[in-house]
């Protein structure tokens, strides 16, 4: 081996390695941002219940504001982490939960709702969000406990159904899925721009509606 | 190999090793960028309908401030990793998105709109500001899902030898050197926008000079 190659070789090692560790440390970040944006959600209540405890205005309008912000942030960030699901080569090359990118448009659903709904608000927009979270987190949370995660300690059968479960090991559904995921994904995106263009950024109800329907009124 | 040679080997191989994992780190962040850039800018009438919901001003503002903070600076970040894409030697031997420069431009032409209208309060130039945002996002995502990053697709294999810069180089730096183009243009356009409206701002703000009493001449019409 020359000096050169060798140089490559670690060159080439260096970008796959960093590469990996990169989508690695996201795989392993998602099931912590599931978890919380799930438990910031239905934690609503609970939040609520503490607002009306507040004797100041200003405590109950912070308390509120960072709430939203803290459940809302992690949605977006649970789709934009969730995007290495979009790209074919990474799916078939990392080990990665077979409908996570199905989970991720589910997420990006909640997104477009809270968009065009108002699910703090209206209950019915309220629970459809819920039970898409809950999808969502269904979605994800099987193929990464049954798949990701146990396929090394499952024998016979219960291997075959954790390797279908697993992106890497089932590459033909897992590209395929991925294409679906754009799909829904490039439709709702779509949707969301012509929403927004329709308003130009403006939020549809008025003023007084929405103060008379202030969760701290 | 002798001993010096394997560390000459290693050497050599952290700088440009590091050098490309640090490019490509940043061309991995990018879609997470434009990802959250978007949903920022597309979410404002969430927020604004959130906005309007607090009962007192400190909460409105805090909260307003603070998504104009993350709005505006994502879309700075976005277009500052942007910039790799207005660099020959790595659009031509980095696998990069071929309309990744045309992005950048579309995101350089959407903060300009920001930068000389109010888009906070005029519909006209929201509209136009997210246009601009939205075929950038297009521009930089098709070829980034569909060449980069589904490279050893057979069914793909046609975006992949063709939107993929490294690939169709030459194709690639035609495109980059339109963008840069555009991009100065824009950037001039900027430049002497603000330098115009500056003086504007401040010729408005200056008293007329038949305005302007001087204290001697004060005093002595007093007196």
């Amino acid at each position: 081996m020359s000096p050169d190659q060798l140089a490559q070789a670690i060159i080439s090692g260096i970008n796959d390695g960093g590469e990996q560790f990169l989508e690695g440390t996201l795989a392993a970040a998602l099931p912590v941002v599931w978890l919380a944006l799930l438990g910031l959600h239905l934690g609503r209540p609970y939040i609520l219940d503490m607002i009306d405890r507040f004797t100041l205005r200003l405590g109950a309008d912070l308390l509120w504001l960072v709430y939203v912000a803290l459940r809302d942030l992690l949605i977006v960030s649970g789709v934009v982490m969730s995007f290495m699901f979009f790209f074919p080569d990474v799916v078939t090359g990392v080990a990665l939960p077979l409908t996570g990118g199905l989970a991720a448009a589910v997420l990006f659903g909640v997104l477009l709702i809270k968009l065009m709904g108002d699910p703090d608000h209206d209950p019915r927009a309220f629970t459809v969000v819920t039970w898409l979270l809950g999808l969502g987190a269904l979605l994800y949370f099987i193929p990464y406990i049954f798949g990701v995660q146990a396929t090394n300690v499952l024998t016979d059968n219960f291997q075959a159904v954790s390797n279908f479960l697993v992106t890497s090991t089932n590459p033909n559904w897992a590209v395929a899925l991925a294409y679906v995921s754009v799909a829904a994904l490039a439709i709702m995106g779509a949707v969301a721009v012509g929403y927004t263009l329709r308003t130009g950024g403006r939020a549809e109800t008025s003023d007084a509606e929405e103060l008379a329907h202030s969760p701290q009124a | 190999m002798n001993p010096q040679d394997v560390a000459d080997a290693i050497a050599q191989a952290l700088v440009q090793g590091g050098s490309q994992w640090l490019v490509a780190s940043l061309v991995a962040f990018l879609p997470a960028m434009w990802t959250m850039a978007l949903i920022l800018h597309i979410g404002r009438p969430y927020v604004v309908r959130t906005l309007r919901r607090c009962g007192l001003r400190l909460g409105a503002d805090v909260w307003w401030m603070s998504y104009l903070l993350m709005r505006d600076g994502v879309l700075l970040a976005t277009l500052g990793i942007s910039l790799i894409f207005f660099a020959p030697a790595l659009v031509a031997n980095l696998d990069f998105p071929i309309t990744g420069p045309l992005a950048t431009l579309c995101l350089l032409l959407a903060l300009a709109v920001k930068l000389s209208r109010r888009v906070d309060d005029d519909v006209a130039a929201f509209r136009l500001a997210t246009v601009f945002l939205v075929l950038g996002a297009t521009l930089y995502y098709f070829p980034l899902v569909f060449a980069i990053e589904a490279a050893d697709q057979e069914s793909l294999k046609w975006f992949a030898d063709n939107l993929t810069s490294s690939a169709n180089p030459q194709l690639a730096l035609i495109i980059m050197w339109i963008s840069i183009a555009g991009a100065a243009i824009v950037a001039a356009w900027i430049f002497f926008h603000a330098l115009t409206s500056v003086n504007r701002k401040v010729s408005s703000r200056m008293p007329r000079t038949a305005d302007i009493v001087q204290p001697g001449r004060q005093k002595a019409a007093v007196s």
